[in-house]
C-alpha cells in the first residue's frame, strides 16, 4: 500500500473503482428524459404513445399518467427553507402544468438500455406556451412575471445583525459602496448523478452516489410511504459531489417509484449535457455592500444586501444566502454589521450548497470591500486588515450577524502568507514595473476569510460505531459518505492511533443504511471534524470497555487494568499482556455505538496572489498563488493539503473563468458543454503555494475544523483584488467574477482610482 | 456516446468512398479523425445516416511537397506538423506554431487538417491559414475531381463549397520561399476552449521592402479571414528595426495595419464573453503581434547560416 498516498488510491487510480454505473442487475432499466427546451412556459400536452412503439422501450410516462408520482421532497434542514417560502410552491417531479426550468423533466422512457431509452425520448412530443422568462433577481424581485401564480417570487426575507444607524454614515471618514455579483456555478463533478433503484419484495435498495445516504433513505421511504426499514441505501465509489448530492432530485423521485410500481430494477445516469441543464447550481446572489471607517482606518460599519437567485423551486437555496449573512462580518471586530437577504425564484435548475455554500460569497464581499476602503484611506491593504482583525485574545468571539467564533489568529495566518509570496518583494516588482511605461501591469491581492464548518445546530452530530473481531482488527462505521475525500484512509488510521494498533488492523464501512442505520452524511466540511471526533470518541469508549473486560476477567479492579498499543495489561503484576482479538475471544463480541455532538468550527486562513495583467487583451496571467489554512489538528496532511489545491483551483475557476451567459429566452448558453462553461484545466494552474496554521477547535477533543473548502472561499477575492491592484480602477462594479478578458479589457480602459476618488 | 441510428462503411479506395457517398437516399458524413463528428452525433446535432469512415484508404494518408505546394492527404493528423521541419522553410515554421493551439496532444492524433477544411469552424486555425496562403482544396465526387480555391472555398460556419457528394481529398499549400518570416498567435480563454480571435501572418522582404504580406484571422468573421486591407498597408513598406519595447507604438506600421484588419477586414460575430468592440480590439492587438512576430522570425532566418531551413 506504501505506493499510494490513499488507502482508497490504488483502487480509484488504476480503473478499478465500482461507480453506480458499473454496478449490473439483471433486467434494469435505464431511464432517459424528456426535457423542456423552454425555460419558462405553460405546457399544454405531452403524448408519449409513439415513444412506447420504439423497440426496447419498456414505457413512457409523463405527469398525468402517473397521478401517483409524488413531488420532489422539500427540506426545512438546518432552517435552510422555512413552511413560508415551500407552501403553495409544489415541486412537481415531472412537470404538471408550468414549466418553471430549461431542461425540466417533461416525461420519462424507460428502457433496455440508455441507446433505445434515448431513441424513445426522442418521440414524446410536449406542447409547451413560452412564458416569460425571469433569470436575473432584479427581474423576479418586481414579480411582473410569476413563477407561481398568485405567489410573490420573493420566497424569504432575513436577516442578520442590527440595522444600522444612518448618522454611522454620516460621521464616518470614510465611506465606500459597491456592487457584486456572485454568478451561478456548475459544480461539475467527474461522476453526475446517478442512481440505480432494485425492488425486491418488500424491500427496496437504491445506490447512489450520495452524500447523506440516510437523509435519501428518509425522503424514498416517506414519498413511497414505507417505513425507513425497508429501504437500502447504498453509496459506491462516488466521483465527487462538492454539496451538489445530498438531495431526493426530481430524477431519484422518479425512478424509485417506477422501479416499485413496474417491480423491476430501474437506474438514472445524468449525463453530462443533462448535468450542465439540471444539475444544482452553486452561489447566485446580487450583493451590495457599504463599509465606513473612521480616519485610521477601523472599521465603524458593514453592511451587505443580499438579492439571491435561488432557481425555480423553493429548496434548500431558500435559506443558503444565510449562510453569506451570518457570515458577513469576516475576520474583523466591525461594531455594527447588517446583513439583508432576499431569496427569489428564477428560471433556473436551484440553487443549492455547492463547495463553500454561503461563505464564499460573505469572504468575498468583505475582502474586496477592505481592499476598496484601503484604497480609499490611502493605506496598505495589510495594514488596514492588522488594524481591524479580532485578536487571539477574544476568542471565542462573538459577531454582530449571529456566530460564535470558536477560535483563530488571523495575523498569524496573514503573516505566513505574506512571508511565503514575498509580499515587499513583489511591491517592489510593482513599483518597478509603474514606472517603466512598457512593463505589463502587476497587482497583489490578499483575502483574509472566515468560514464555518460541520454545520449548523441539529445537524452537529454524528453516529458510528467501533468493532473489535477475534483476529484483532476493528470494523469503524459511520454516517458519513466519502465522494472522493478519503475517509477510508483517514478515518481507521485515527481509530487506530487512539487504539495503538496498526492502521491496517482497522477497517471503514461508511456509506450503507443497513451497515450504519443512523447518520448525516458528508457535507459542510465536517466529516474530520464531526464524524472524526465521533470515532476518537468512540474509540476511548472501546478501550474503556475492553478495560473494563479485562478487570473481570482477572478480578481485578478497573483502575488496576492499563491499556496500551492494543492491549490489555495489570497494572501491577507483570502478567503478558492480552491483545484485543484474545479478549473478544475469553469475552465475546465487543462493539461500541456512538452518537458524538461536536461544537461549529470557524476555519479560517489568508490567500495572496499576484497576477500580471495584459490590459491590451484583457488576459490574467496568475504568477503566484499562497493559500494558508487553518483547519486547527490536521489529522492527514496529503489529504488536507490535496484538499486545499483542489479547491483553490475552483476558487480560480469562479474567480477567472466560470460563468454562463443566457439567451434572451432564459436558456443559458451551454450548448457546447465545456466549450461554453470553462473550467480551470491544468494549463491554467498557477504555481499553489499551501501552507499551514494550527489552531485547534475547542469544540472537539479532536480538535479539528473543516478543511474542504477554503480555497473556493479564500482565493477569489485574492484573485480579483490583485487584478484590481494592477489595474488600479476607481470603479470596483467594472470587475465581476468571472474575470473575462473582455471585462478585464474594458475595466483597464476605464479611469484610475487616483482620478476617480470622490 | 448516443447517437442516433446510423449506418457505417469503411471503404478502401476513394472511389468506394465516392461511391458511398453518392447515395442519393442517405444523408451521409465524412468520418476522418472524428474530432468534430463524434460530438456533433453524441449531441445528435448531426444525424447522418451513413458514416464513411475514409481511414482505410492508404492513398489518403500520404503528404509531399510537389512543384512547390505542399499537399496533405485527407488522413494526415494535425499532430504530423508538430514539428517545425516536418514541412521545409518558413510554411513547417507556420504550420508548427499554429498546430499547437489547436487541442489537445490525443485530439491531435486523430484530427486532420483536412477535416478542419471540411468542418469549416470559424475558429479553425487550418482554415484561417489556408485562406491566408491562398490554399487549394482538393475534392472528387460523382463527376471527377476538382480543384477549389481557399478564397471561393468558405461560405460561412460549418458551410463550404464542396458538395455533398464530394470527399476532400488533400489539401495544398504553397511553400513560403525564402525571405518570408511567419507568425501565429492565439487569444482563448483556456488551453481547452476555441480561439476568440487568432492570427496567422506571413511577411516576406525584397531588398529591405515589405514585398508580400499575408494575415489570416480566426473566428474574427463567421468564416475564415485573409485580411487584405491590412497586407495593402504594409505592402511597400520599409522593413526597419523592431522597436524595443514590448508594446508596439501606434505609429508603428504593424499597429496600423492590426487597426485597419480590426476596421476593414473583420467583420467579428458576437459570442458569449466577446461581443464585437471587445473581438475588434483583440484582432487589432493580435495582428500587431503576429507581424511582429513574423519580423522576429525573419530576422532569424537571415541571420541563420546558410542551408538551415527552419
Amino acid at each position: 500500500m506504501e505506493q499510494w498516498t490513499r488507502r482508497e488510491d490504488e483502487r480509484l487510480l488504476s480503473g478499478k473503482g465500482r461507480y453506480v454505473a458499473d454496478i449490473s442487475v439483471p433486467g434494469c432499466l435505464d431511464a432517459a428524459f424528456v426535457r423542456s427546451p423552454v425555460a419558462h412556459g405553460a405546457l399544454r400536452a405531452v403524448d408519449c404513445t409513439a415513444a412506447r412503439e420504439v423497440p426496447g422501450v419498456a414505457g413512457a410516462w409523463s405527469a398525468a399518467d402517473l397521478p401517483d408520482l409524488p413531488p420532489v421532497p422539500y427540506t426545512l434542514l438546518a432552517g435552510l427553507a422555512t413552511e413560508d417560502a415551500v407552501a403553495g410552491r409544489e415541486w412537481p417531479a415531472l412537470v404538471k402544468d408550468r414549466v418553471r426550468y430549461p431542461g425540466e423533466a417533461l416525461a420519462v422512457v424507460l428502457a433496455a438500455d440508455r441507446y433505445r431509452a434515448e431513441d424513445g425520448a426522442a418521440e414524446v412530443t410536449a406542447t409547451i406556451d413560452p412564458l416569460p422568462a425571469v433569470v436575473t433577481p432584479a427581474a423576479a424581485l418586481d414579480d411582473s412575471v410569476r413563477l407561481f401564480d398568485g405567489l410573490s417570487n420573493t420566497v424569504l426575507r432575513g436577516e442578520a445583525g442590527q440595522p444600522i444607524d444612518p448618522s454611522v454614515w454620516r460621521d464616518a471618514a470614510a465611506v465606500v459602496e459597491a456592487r457584486y455579483r456572485q454568478q451561478l456555478l456548475l459544480p461539475s463533478p467527474m461522476e453526475c448523478r446517478a442512481v440505480l433503484a432494485v425492488p425486491e419484495g418488500d424491500w427496496l435498495t437504491v445506490w447512489s452516489g450520495h452524500q447523506m445516504p440516510h437523509r435519501l433513505r428518509r425522503e424514498l421511504a416517506a414519498l413511497l410511504g414505507w417505513s425507513t426499514d425497508r429501504i437500502r441505501v447504498v453509496v459506491p465509489d462516488t466521483g465527487g459531489a462538492f454539496g451538489s448530492k445530498s438531495a431526493t432530485f426530481p430524477e431519484f423521485v422518479v425512478v424509485a417509484h417506477l422501479a416499485v410500481r413496474l417491480g423491476r430494477p430501474v437506474c438514472w445516469i445524468e449525463d453530462r449535457r443533462e448535468s450542465m441543464f439540471v444539475a444544482t447550481r452553486g452561489r447566485g446572489q446580487d450583493q451590495s455592500v457599504r463599509l465606513a471607517a473612521d480616519a485610521e482606518g477601523r472599521l465603524l460599519a458593514y453592511e451587505l444586501t443580499i438579492d439571491a437567485d435561488i432557481g425555480g423551486y423553493p429548496h434548500l437555496g431558500v435559506g443558503l444566502p444565510m449562510q453569506t449573512a451570518w457570515m458577513a462580518t469576516g475576520a474583523y471586530t466591525t461594531p455594527h454589521v447588517h446583513a439583508t437577504v432576499r431569496s427569489v425564484l428564477t428560471n433556473t435548475m436551484v440553487t443549492y450548497p455547492y463547495r463553500g455554500a454561503g461563505r464564499p460569497e460573505a469572504a468575498s464581499a468583505i475582502e474586496r470591500t477592505m481592499d476598496l476602503l484601503a484604497r480609499r484611506l490611502g493605506i496598505d491593504p495589510i495594514e488596514l486588515r492588522r488594524r481591524n482583525f479580532i485578536p487571539p485574545a477574544a476568542f471565542p468571539y462573538a459577531t454582530p450577524t449571529g456566530r460564535r467564533y470558536d477560535s483563530g489568529n488571523y495575523a498569524a495566518a496573514l503573516d505566513l502568507a505574506l512571508e511565503t509570496l514575498g509580499y515587499e518583494e513583489w511591491r517592489a516588482e510593482q513599483a518597478r514595473r509603474r514606472a517603466d511605461p512598457d512593463a505589463l501591469p502587476l497587482g497583489i491581492g490578499v483575502s483574509c476569510y472566515v468560514e464555518r464548518s460541520g454545520g449548523e445546530p441539529g445537524g452537529l452530530h454524528e453516529f458510528g460505531s467501533l468493532e473489535a473481531h477475534e483476529d484483532g482488527t476493528v470494523t469503524a462505521r459511520c454516517g458519513t459518505a466519502s465522494t472522493g475525500q478519503g475517509h477510508e484512509t483517514v478515518f481507521p488510521a485515527l481509530v487506530a492511533t487512539v487504539l495503538g494498533i496498526p492502521d491496517a488492523q482497522v477497517r471503514l464501512v461508511e456509506g450503507d443504511t443497513d451497515e450504519q442505520p443512523d447518520g448525516l452524511g458528508s457535507f459542510a466540511s465536517r466529516s474530520a471534524q464531526v464524524a472524526g471526533a465521533m470515532l476518537q470518541h468512540a474509540a476511548t469508549r472501546l478501550i474503556e470497555e475492553a478495560r473494563a473486560r479485562a478487570a473481570d476477567l482477572w478480578g481485578l479492579p478497573v483502575d488496576e487494568i492499563e491499556w496500551a498499543d492494543g492491549t490489555v495489561h495489570p497494572a501491577h503484576d507483570g502478567a503478558a499482556a492480552t491483545g484485543l482479538g484474545d479478549l473478544v475471544k475469553s469475552t465475546g463480541p465487543l462493539r461500541v455505538e456512538d452518537r458524538y455532538e461536536a461544537g461549529m468550527a470557524f476555519p479560517f486562513g489568508a490567500h495572496a496572489a499576484v497576477t500580471e495583467v495584459d490590459p491590451d487583451l484583457g488576459t490574467v496571467h496568475v504568477l503566484r498563488l499562497v493559500a494558508v489554512d487553518d483547519c486547527g489538528v490536521v489529522l492527514d496532511p496529503a489529504v488536507v493539503h490535496g484538499q486545499a489545491v483542489g479547491s483553490a483551483v475552483q476558487g480560480i475557476g469562479q474567480a477567472l473563468y466560470e460563468g454562463m451567459t443566457f439567451g434572451a429566452d432564459g436558456v443559458p448558453n451551454l450548448a457546447d458543454g465545456f466549450l461554453d462553461y470553462l473550467l480551470p484545466t491544468s494549463t491554467e494552474i498557477p504555481p499553489i503555494v499551501v501552507k499551514e496554521t494550527r489552531t485547534p477547535s475547542p469544540g472537539t477533543p479532536l480538535g479539528a475544523k473543516g478543511a474542504g473548502e477554503s480555497g473556493c472561499i479564500g482565493t477569489p477575492a485574492a484573485l480579483v483584488n490583485a487584478v484590481a491592484d494592477a489595474l488600479r480602477i476607481a470603479d470596483p462594479d467594472l470587475l465581476q467574477m468571472p474575470l473575462t478578458p473582455d471585462r478585464v479589457w474594458r475595466a483597464a480602459r476605464a479611469p484610475k482610482h487616483e482620478e476617480g476618488t470622490r | 456516446m448516443k447517437p442516433a441510428t446510423f449506418d457505417y462503411v469503411a471503404p478502401r479506395t476513394v472511389a468506394e468512398a465516392v461511391e458511398a457517398l453518392g447515395d442519393p437516399g442517405r444523408e451521409a458524413q465524412v468520418l476522418a479523425g472524428g474530432q468534430s463528428l463524434i460530438l456533433e452525433m453524441h449531441l445528435q446535432r448531426s444525424r447522418p445516416e451513413l458514416v464513411v469512415d475514409i481511414n482505410r484508404i492508404p492513398e489518403l494518408d500520404r503528404m509531399s511537397v510537389e512543384d512547390g505546394e505542399l499537399r496533405v492527404g485527407a488522413l494526415i493528423r494535425h499532430a504530423a506538423f508538430e514539428a517545425a521541419d516536418a514541412v521545409p522553410g518558413p510554411l513547417g515554421t507556420l504550420l508548427s506554431r499554429a498546430v499547437v493551439n489547436i487541442a489537445h496532444p490525443p485530439i491531435r492524433s486523430r484530427g486532420t487538417m483536412a477535416g478542419s477544411f471540411g468542418w469549416a469552424h470559424p475558429a479553425s486555425e487550418w482554415c484561417a491559414v489556408g485562406v491566408a496562403l491562398d490554399a487549394t482544396v482538393e475534392v472528387t465526387g460523382p463527376e471527377g475531381p476538382r480543384a477549389l480555391a481557399a478564397r471561393d472555398y468558405f461560405l460561412g460556419p460549418y458551410r463550404t463549397a464542396r458538395g455533398p457528394r464530394e470527399l476532400i481529398t488533400a489539401v495544398r499549400m504553397p511553400l513560403l520561399g525564402e525571405h518570408t518570416g511567419v507568425g501565429f498567435i492565439e487569444h482563448r480563454r483556456t488551453h481547452f476552449c476555441f480561439a476568440q480571435v487568432a492570427v496567422a501572418a506571413a511577411l516576406t522582404v525584397h531588398d529591405g521592402v515589405i514585398g508580400d504580406a499575408r494575415i489570416g484571422l480566426v473566428n474574427s468573421a463567421d468564416r475564415p479571414v485573409r485580411a487584405r486591407a491590412a497586407e495593402r498597408t504594409l505592402l511597400g513598406a520599409e522593413f526597419g528595426p523592431l522597436p524595443a519595447g514590448r508594446r508596439l507604438p501606434d505609429t508603428h506600421p504593424f499597429a496600423r495595419a492590426g487597426r485597419v484588419a480590426a476596421q476593414e477586414d473583420a467583420v467579428p460575430v458576437a459570442e458569449p464573453y466577446a461581443d464585437v468592440a471587445y473581438k475588434r480590439q483583440a484582432v487589432a492587438v493580435l495582428v500587431g503581434r503576429t507581424l511582429r512576430e513574423a519580423a522576429t522570425d525573419l530576422r532569424a532566418r537571415l541571420a541563420a547560416p546558410e542551408g538551415d531551413h527552419r
